[in-house]
């Protein structure tokens, strides 16, 4: 084939190639039904920045649903915690719009709102109050995702900070005559930190690869977040009402304590380095008898696949030192709207938070591992016959403290103080008084 | 030579400066651009998404005094120290084993690179899972041959790092080993063959021809390797991601708390600029070393 003829071939294929493909997608679009062609938000692309938590996969389900009625796509990226926060306090603070969603856990409430990097979305709950039934999503979810009397996150995920702990053991005769032949009293769910310490002592028995209490110890957030839970059971706060410094109040101290001790003598040898995922392997095969931990995970300690302590499980409010008042932990996650996204993007966006926080779509949400937001559902007779724990998340909340874990602007970086200075007295780096005296001394100096 | 002789040669020599051309802007926009740039913003107080403000040596004057960054140097030079003198010594030894030419040979020196094909930060995952305290497989057998590792290699401050430097050796004695099985591949025989007909024993030759004569390869081993351990953070981030306390935060990892977790990049990047300074004179002392000796 000579040259000339070559090139005419290429030319047509491309011709011809250029021809048939060209505008594909709208000539495929001329064979769709009239109702699909209805669609509000046709070709509209979203992206949410999704917790990689147990709602997460279910979340993917709620956007193929939203699509098939409103034609707009959103595109779910599930993250880590760490992860999570970087990615879009970047994309945020760079103003690149990557995400128009994303999951902001409520303890970032306080530097969202005075950074400006999310839409306040009080205009549209007015607007869409009915719609949204507004008091029957929980006060307390309503209030952590505020600040500065602007509504920064939707609550889309409650969670209650509770005692998780195997029943089976506790009801256990042998157990309960050992115990109480040891320690004087009833072995029974602990109410107090002196009680919650004797029983995991009791637990605690190496040699069986038993162990009476887990939390997490690595270093970052997961340290000092399952810190400051103990921290609030001991009547500690990292920062008083008035915004004083108070993270090495006697309380808190006091509460480092049972913390470092927990690690010493109580926990598996391996809890120093534990994120949320190993404390949860550690309480699902059976290696430790108590955790505190979020109400998120309950529904899964009875899925067979992935725990062996499936009905040996029971949750509890979490103790407290003897004479402190209730004020048990709540938190978990709400939805919040980038501040640099487009009008029209916002507004998708908005109609999407509607979508899967309505009551409709709550049940199904619930079933699919979700976390409760509205009294309908906590009260519903059917999700309570299938998840009998709903009561004591509702008393959680109904008694709930979710500024325990403060939702100032400095947060993170109050965290990572103590995500450093909290695994050094574990670890015993730095003495516990040490260790909250360098982190009160960091903090004042962020102020 | 006359006009048309000169042109022609300024015409080569054009057209040969065009193939220069990408990898100039190649070199400028990845390593010259944000290298002046880090330098520029290391005065300032610049945070992510704010309007950065001249400061002056706030920054640098802050570092004196930041325990964490020079506690975070010193475990940086402790990773250096350990992890490049061991790859040298199982490079150098591993490599002799394998200056044989026959087909097992060639099989090893296949086989054995394949850590190095590994991204770190993957390799760190899976050595998480290996030194897991309670779960992973080589704490069960450290503790099934009766040694006390406490509550496990990675989460006690004393092991910690040692445990990094176990992976990194695993990771990059590879390298060390093709490097200078490179450089004993290109020796003269000539030495070798008149130091045996004179009777010399495989230590004497080993130490004063084999040594001598590999140390320009050796230097340059020694320098791709402290300049890459300098800038150690994937596999620790994997790993540990600094803990138990500090024990193992090097200072990228410190560089990288600063900048994406607190987002103060201005001093995120003076942080940066003395360890950048600190691989520049790293890198002239091993230069200036081969150069002394080629002289």
């Amino acid at each position: 084939m000579g040259k000339s003829k070559v090139a005419l071939f290429v030319s047509v294929m491309i011709l011809v190639c250029t021809t048939a493909f060209a505008g594909g997608e709208k000539e495929m679009g001329t064979e769709t039904p009239a109702a699909e062609q209805a669609l509000p938000y046709e070709g509209a692309v979203l992206h949410f920045a999704v917790m990689a938590d147990q709602f997460a996969d279910y979340t993917k389900v709620l956007s193929d649903e939203f699509k098939k009625k409103t034609g707009a796509e959103v595109k779910i990226d599930i993250l880590g915690y760490v992860e999570l926060m970087q990615k879009i306090t970047q994309d945020y603070a760079t103003g690149s719009a990557q995400y128009d969603l994303a999951n902001m856990d409520i303890v970032w409430t306080g530097q969202f709102e005075q950074e400006g990097w999310t839409k306040d979305l009080t205009s549209w709950i007015e607007r869409d109050k009915a719609e949204i039934d507004y008091d029957d999503i929980l006060p307390v979810l309503w209030v952590m995702g505020s600040w500065n009397n602007r509504q920064i996150g939707y609550p889309l995920a409650g969670y209650a900070n509770s005692l998780i702990y195997r029943k089976d053991l506790f009801e256990d005769s042998g157990e309960k005559a050992a115990f109480k032949s040891k320690y004087g009293y009833e072995l029974l769910v602990p109410d107090t930190m002196d009680q919650l310490g004797d029983i995991a002592e009791f637990f605690t028995r190496p040699e069986e690869n038993m162990f009476g209490l887990v939390s997490n110890g690595a270093r970052g957030p997961a340290v000092a977040q399952d810190w400051m839970e103990y921290m609030r059971g001991f009547g500690g706060q990292v920062l008083s009402p008035s915004g004083e410094v108070t993270v090495n109040s006697k309380q808190c101290v006091d509460s480092l304590v049972f913390f470092v001790e927990l690690f010493d003598n109580w926990a598996p040898p391996g809890a120093i380095g534990y994120w949320w995922d190993d404390r949860e392997s550690s309480y699902r095969t059976g290696q430790s008898v108590m955790q505190s931990s979020w109400s998120i995970a309950r529904a899964g300690y009875e899925d067979e696949t992935i725990s062996l302590v499936a009905g040996k499980t029971e949750m509890s409010v979490t103790p407290r030192v003897e004479g402190q008042e209730a004020g048990y932990g709540v938190g978990g996650w709400g939805v919040a709207i980038n501040a640099d996204s487009s009008d029209e993007n916002a507004e998708i966006a908005w109609e999407f938070i509607k979508y899967i926080t309505s009551k409709e779509a709550q049940k199904e949400w619930m079933r699919n591992d979700g976390a409760p937001i509205r009294y309908s559902t906590l009260n519903d007779a059917e999700l309570n016959s299938e998840m009998p724990w709903l009561g004591k998340i509702l008393t959680v909340f109904e008694e709930g403290d979710g500024d325990y874990r403060p939702r100032v602007p400095e947060y993170s970086q109050i965290q990572d103080i103590l995500g450093l200075r909290i695994n050094q007295a574990i670890t015993h780096e730095l003495g516990a008084k040490e260790a909250l005296d360098i982190a009160a001394e960091e903090i004042k100096a962020l102020y | 030579m006359n006009l048309s002789n000169l042109l022609a040669i300024d015409k080569k020599k054009r057209t040969l400066m065009w193939f220069l051309v990408p990898i100039s802007v190649y070199m400028v926009v990845f390593f010259l651009y944000p290298v002046v740039y880090n330098i520029l913003i290391g005065f300032t107080d610049l945070k992510l998404g704010r309007t950065p403000v001249y400061n002056g040596l706030a920054n640098y004057s802050e570092l004196l005094s930041d325990d964490q960054f020079l506690t975070s140097l010193i475990t940086t030079m402790v990773f250096v120290l350990w992890a490049v003198t061991v790859e040298v010594i199982f490079g150098l030894l591993i490599a002799f084993l394998l200056n044989h030419e026959n087909r097992l040979m060639e099989f090893i020196r296949t086989f054995i690179l394949i850590p190095t094909v590994f991204t770190p930060l993957v390799a760190g995952l899976v050595w998480k899972s290996l030194y897991h305290p309670d779960l992973g497989m080589i704490t069960y057998y450290i503790r099934k041959l009766g040694i006390d590792i406490g509550r496990g290699l990675i989460v006690e401050r004393s092991l910690a790092l040692g445990a990094i430097v176990v992976v990194d050796i695993w990771e990059w004695t590879p390298l060390m080993v093709i490097i200078l099985l490179a450089g004993l591949k290109s020796l003269p025989t000539e030495p070798y063959e008149a130091a045996r007909i004179d009777g010399a024993g495989e230590f004497p030759i080993f130490f004063r021809i084999t040594l001598p004569l590999l140390r320009p390869t050796l230097l340059v081993a020694l320098l791709i390797r402290s300049l890459d351990a300098l800038k150690v953070f994937d596999i620790i981030w994997a790993i540990t991601g600094g803990g138990p306390g500090t024990s193992t935060t090097v200072a990228n990892l410190r560089i990288y708390e600063v900048g994406i977790n607190q987002l103060r990049v201005g001093y995120a990047a003076a942080l940066s600029n003395v360890l950048l300074i600190i691989g520049v004179v790293v890198g002239l002392i091993f230069i200036k070393y081969i150069y002394k000796k080629e002289g």
